[in-house]
């Protein structure tokens, strides 16, 4: 705030956001962005299945090292 | 059994590990609990400082393992506080002179003696600060509601926990509640749902602090301290007392002090 009091948000809320995401990587031990960047790729090659539901594809983050995969989950849409 | 071991550590340096140690462990010896405060920071030893110690040093942690002496002999006894020990840290060894084997060794024979035992750990996350977190019962993760300790915070938790040791508790140290309202400090609700542990401390900054410390006199000590009763609060804690946070808003600082002083509100 301060010299910008209308126009930026707190600083902290900023450092909140950055934090939970970094901290979503460093527990997966995985490199920042890269399940973001997956997820892209993903749901740029789906959309040459009509059948999908792309708006509800998840990711499941790994909640730690220890985890090792990533779920993916394809919803099919209900008039196919 | 009730966790009587804990360690103090935090990743990142310089959050006040130290500080905070020497502080638990005067305030429950205070209260008549026989405690002893161990420095697992080999190399850097600090917590002699801290408790105002320095002097009167003659055999460290490193004397024990070599077998020159037992821990017993080793402990220094304060005198400004009864019922309080330190352990210290060699100051000329380097790390690997203590294995997390010794530590256990050290505290488990010490064990049935004290009622509480600390262990101050070194920053970072490599062998030294596994040491110190080896034979520990419980371990209090310090962090400074700042990016990269909050971050370091979450990376140690990570590790005690592939240590198979109990989730930390949070303390949160330097807390400035005028940052806070400012919106430029990340508040203890904010850190506490970023790392998702149980809060144990929320110790405010204090300007005081290096005063304590340049006199070996620690916070606890000061009546009219607030970070000091802070800590204070952090031993009740451990030793079950449920006693609700205080509230630190930016009225409770200087400001407020002064108008007191002048008969406002
Ligand atoms: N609540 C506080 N308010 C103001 N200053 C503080 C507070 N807590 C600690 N400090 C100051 O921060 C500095 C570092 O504290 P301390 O040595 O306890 O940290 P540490 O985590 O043990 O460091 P290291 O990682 O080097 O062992 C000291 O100068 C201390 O006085
Ligand atoms: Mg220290």
């Amino acid at each position: 705030m301060g010299f910008w009091p209308f126009s930026r948000k707190p600083s902290k809320d900023v450092a909140k956001q950055r934090l939970q995401v970094i901290l979503k990587y460093d527990r997966a031990g995985l490199p920042p962005n890269s399940v973001e960047a997956l997820k892209n790729a993903i749901l740029n090659a789906l959309k040459d299945f009509p059948f999908v539901d792309v708006s509800g594809v998840k990711i499941n983050f790994p909640q730690n090292e220890r985890e090792e995969k990533i779920e993916l989950e394809i919803p099919v849409k209900a008039d196919k | 059994m009730k966790d009587k071991v804990f360690c103090v550590t935090s990743g990142k340096g310089g959050v006040g590990k130290s500080t905070i140690t020497g502080n638990i462990a005067t305030a429950l010896a205070m209260q008549g609990y026989k405690v002893v405060a161990i420095d697992a920071d080999i190399g850097l030893r600090n917590l002699d400082l801290v408790l105002g110690l320095e002097n009167r040093i003659v055999y460290d942690i490193v004397h024990v393992i070599e077998g020159t002496c037992p821990p017993e002999k080793a402990l220094v006894k304060d005198k400004k506080t009864k019922n309080l020990f330190l352990l210290p840290a060699a100051q000329t060894k380097d790390k690997s002179a203590v294995k997390p084997e010794n530590m256990i060794a050290i505290v488990e024979s010490l064990r049935e003696k004290f009622d509480f035992m600390f262990i101050d750990s070194p920053a970072g996350i490599e062998d030294g600060f596994k040491t110190a977190v080896a034979a520990a019962d419980g371990v209090l993760v310090v962090t400074n509601p700042e990016m990269a300790s909050i971050r370091d915070a979450d990376r140690v938790t990570g590790l005690c926990e592939a240590m198979g040791k109990p989730e930390p508790k949070l303390i949160v140290n330097r807390l400035d509640p005028v940052k806070v309202k400012r919106g430029d400090m990340l508040d203890v609700d904010d850190v506490m749902q970023i790392l998702g542990l149980e809060l144990i401390g929320i110790v405010p900054e204090d300007k005081s602090m290096v005063a304590y410390i340049n006199r070996g006199q620690p916070a606890v000590l000061e009546k009219d301290s607030l970070a000091g009763k802070a800590l204070r609060n952090i031993a009740d804690r451990l030793l079950g007392k449920d006693v609700p946070f205080m509230k630190l808003d930016s009225e409770n600082g200087f400001l407020s002090k002064f108008k007191k002083l002048f008969g406002g509100s």
